[in-house]
């Protein structure tokens, strides 16, 4: 027997309709939002391309006509690109290696020990976020300069990690709240002291956590400009943010250089971007109790 | 394995106590559950044993010794936990020799131990994966494998079946039994379950309110509860009670009287309540020198529980539950008679709530 057909037809088709369009709209709003992103990075690489006679052309072809590496070559060749990079790097990696540890380590501390004033600790922490990076200048330069740190990378090192400190706080003592503590209860059943479960059981688990905190650390103090040109003066010691800037002349500056410079200290960002995308995704817990 | 000893165990939270001066002994190689509703004080006084909890006052020894000040790896004990507590990013190898490795232990002896566990509990295919590519059931399974490798001096688990599906838990306690038969094990077993309860343990511990209300073995418990809380806590369906008051050998209550033999008679009238297990009350029998006289009752709702029928019975004022045979005709609404088998009625002081007799 056919079974009786139910009018669900037309409100179907409406229903599919309305989702199409739904989809059709969120999709026309991320691209926008994308292009608005990339334009300015396609506009960099289009400008380090150009030939030195057409560097301020109106042309918005992302290969130019006549498309060169010349102004690539030039910032090797003619600047200490090289050097800058070195310290940025140095600075850099240092900064986040000291600016994780000790996140991991106090993320943990406000997670799963109470005592007295760890609510208003947190509070105070998130108050640091809240307030212009500029505002802290002044202050930030006339400590690093009473404890004798101007020009030197650690004072640069110190500056970038405990500016970043309290978001890498609040990121990992989110993440290590959502792990079980049986976990490390187990592991302290099993034989491990406490810091033992923390380094054998929760570090582990909350690499998607770190890799974020990390990334963060890596950004802020790779691309910072403001507390370099304060705590720093000599050139030997520059960051690329700096070293780059020199490039802006008075009367004339070196866009092609300016832009491929631009563009070769986006790289590392990118890489460790793209390296450490497998490690952004959580649930890594799920499984290792009830559910 | 080894005794485990609890002397006058006492747990505050700031200011609230929530066990109070609790002693207990657990013989060598014996299987003692701790049995309560949430937040009686239970899984709190198994993690002081595990060393997860301060204790606040008294002592705790494993084995003879202290272990007051000593942390959890020093007590040699095991524990199986609720949730399973599996390490999510070891493999269930991993996670079963993790103890033993932190131990040191030679990677041959490792090996072995983790593959007569894993055969014990016939997970030795599981022993590459991952928890999360395992059920709930095997989850257990593997949590208690990791407890076996440690060959602790005693095994502590947690309300382990609360989380498994009622068929799964069925096969788990079964398992769960034979392991200690084969093992012959110390075993301190948290639940809130009776089932568990009565079906695993050597003795049961009830505990209400931070207090030990009774140890005994399950038999004697189910059978001579020391208050109106185990009464009322130990059986299903549980106990029916009805208030009144002893008077010259006889119960009466405003709906029944009955003498009730070797009950001393000779004392002031007493507020008490009488406590029937719902098998032990008789409906429509002959009338029998080990049943009470007959009450009359009408039946307000009847369920078949397959094998048994639960009967909802009205007399007078007061409501009973009695389990009868499954062939048992009556309806609801039918008049009935119904007789107390004699030697399983209780009595309990209705001031003090223990058991009189």
């Amino acid at each position: 027997m056919a079974e009786p057909r139910l009018p669900v037809g037309p409100a179907l088709a409406s229903l599919r309709r309305r989702q199409l369009v739904k989809a059709g709209l969120t999709h026309a709003a991320l691209i926008a939002a994308c292009l608005v992103c990339v334009y300015p990075l396609l506009r960099m690489i289009a400008v380090s391309l150009r030939p030195g006679d057409r560097l301020i052309s109106t042309d918005l072809a992302l290969i130019p006509a006549g498309a060169t590496l010349a102004s690539y070559a030039r910032v090797f060749a003619e600047t200490n690109f090289l050097l800058w990079l070195w310290n940025s790097l140095v600075i850099t990696a240092v900064t986040s290696l000291i600016g994780v540890s000790l996140a991991a380590t106090a993320g943990y501390a406000f997670s799963r020990f109470r005592f007295p004033g760890d609510r208003l600790g947190l509070t105070l922490l998130l108050g640091t976020q809240m307030i212009p990076a500029g505002m802290l200048l002044l202050p930030l330069f006339l400590m690093i300069m009473r404890l004798g740190l101007i020009n030197t990378y650690l004072g640069m090192v110190i500056a970038y990690s405990v500016s970043s400190l309290p978001f890498s706080i609040w990121i990992l003592k989110g993440y290590y709240d959502t792990i079980p503590r049986s976990l490390e209860e187990a592991a302290l059943v099993d034989g491990t002291t406490r810091f033992g479960a923390f380094y054998r059981i929760v570090l582990p688990l909350s690499t998607p956590a770190l890799s974020i905190a990390f990334l963060f650390n890596f950004t802020q103090a790779w691309n910072e400009y403001l507390v370099a040109r304060v705590v720093l003066c000599d050139a030997q010691k520059y960051t690329w943010t700096l070293g780059l800037f020199e490039l802006q002349g008075q009367f004339i500056t070196q866009w092609g250089m300016f832009a491929a410079g631009s563009f070769l200290v986006t790289v590392p960002v990118l890489l460790i971007f793209l390296h450490s995308s497998k490690w952004l995704i959580s649930g890594l817990t799920l499984g290792g109790v009830k559910g | 394995m080894a005794s485990v000893t609890l002397h006058d165990i006492t747990k505050r939270y700031q200011d609230a106590e929530v066990l109070h001066r609790v002693s207990l002994d657990v013989a060598d190689r014996e299987f003692m559950i701790l049995v309560g509703p949430s937040g009686c004080g239970k899984s709190t006084l198994l993690r002081m044993v595990a060393g997860l909890e301060d204790i606040s006052e008294g002592e705790i020894r494993i084995g003879g010794g202290i272990v007051n000040h000593l942390p959890p790896r020093d007590r040699e004990i095991a524990m199986v936990f609720q949730d399973y507590a599996l390490y999510p990013h070891m493999t269930v190898a991993e996670n079963m020799s993790f103890g033993l490795r932190l131990r040191g232990l030679p990677k041959a002896e490792i090996d072995e131990r983790v593959a007569e566990a894993a055969g014990i509990l016939q997970i030795r295919d599981l022993l590459r994966r991952t928890p999360r590519q395992i059920s709930g059931g095997q989850r257990q399974r593997v949590a208690i494998g990791r407890a076996i490798v440690r060959k602790p001096k005693a095994f502590l688990f947690d309300e382990p079946l609360s989380n498994l599906d009622a068929k799964l838990r069925e096969e788990m306690r079964v398992e769960i039994a034979r392991l200690h038969q084969r093992l012959g094990t110390t075993i301190i077993y948290v639940t809130h379950d009776q089932v568990e309860a009565m079906t695993l343990g050597s003795r049961i511990a009830v505990i209400n309110a931070g207090r030990i209300q009774q140890v005994g073995a399950p038999a004697e418990v189910f059978s001579r509860p020391a208050n109106l809380f185990v009464a009322g806590f130990i059986g299903s369906p549980t106990m029916n009670f009805i208030a009144g008051v002893l008077d010259r050998a006889a119960f009466k209550s405003e709906s029944m009287s009955m003498a009730i033999p070797g009950v001393p008679g000779d004392g002031a009238p007493l507020r008490v309540v009488l406590g029937i297990r719902p098998e032990s009350v008789c409906v429509d029998q002959a009338p029998s020198p080990l049943l009470s006289e007959p009450l009359p009752a009408a039946i307000e709702v009847v369920e078949l529980l397959g094998y048994k029928r639960n009967l909802y019975l009205k007399a007078g004022d007061d409501r009973l539950l009695a389990t009868v045979d499954a062939s048992f005709a009556g309806r609801p609404g039918d008049a009935v008679a119904m007789r107390f088998r004699l030697s399983e009625i209780h009595l309990f002081d209705k001031e003090t709530r223990n058991r009189i007799g």
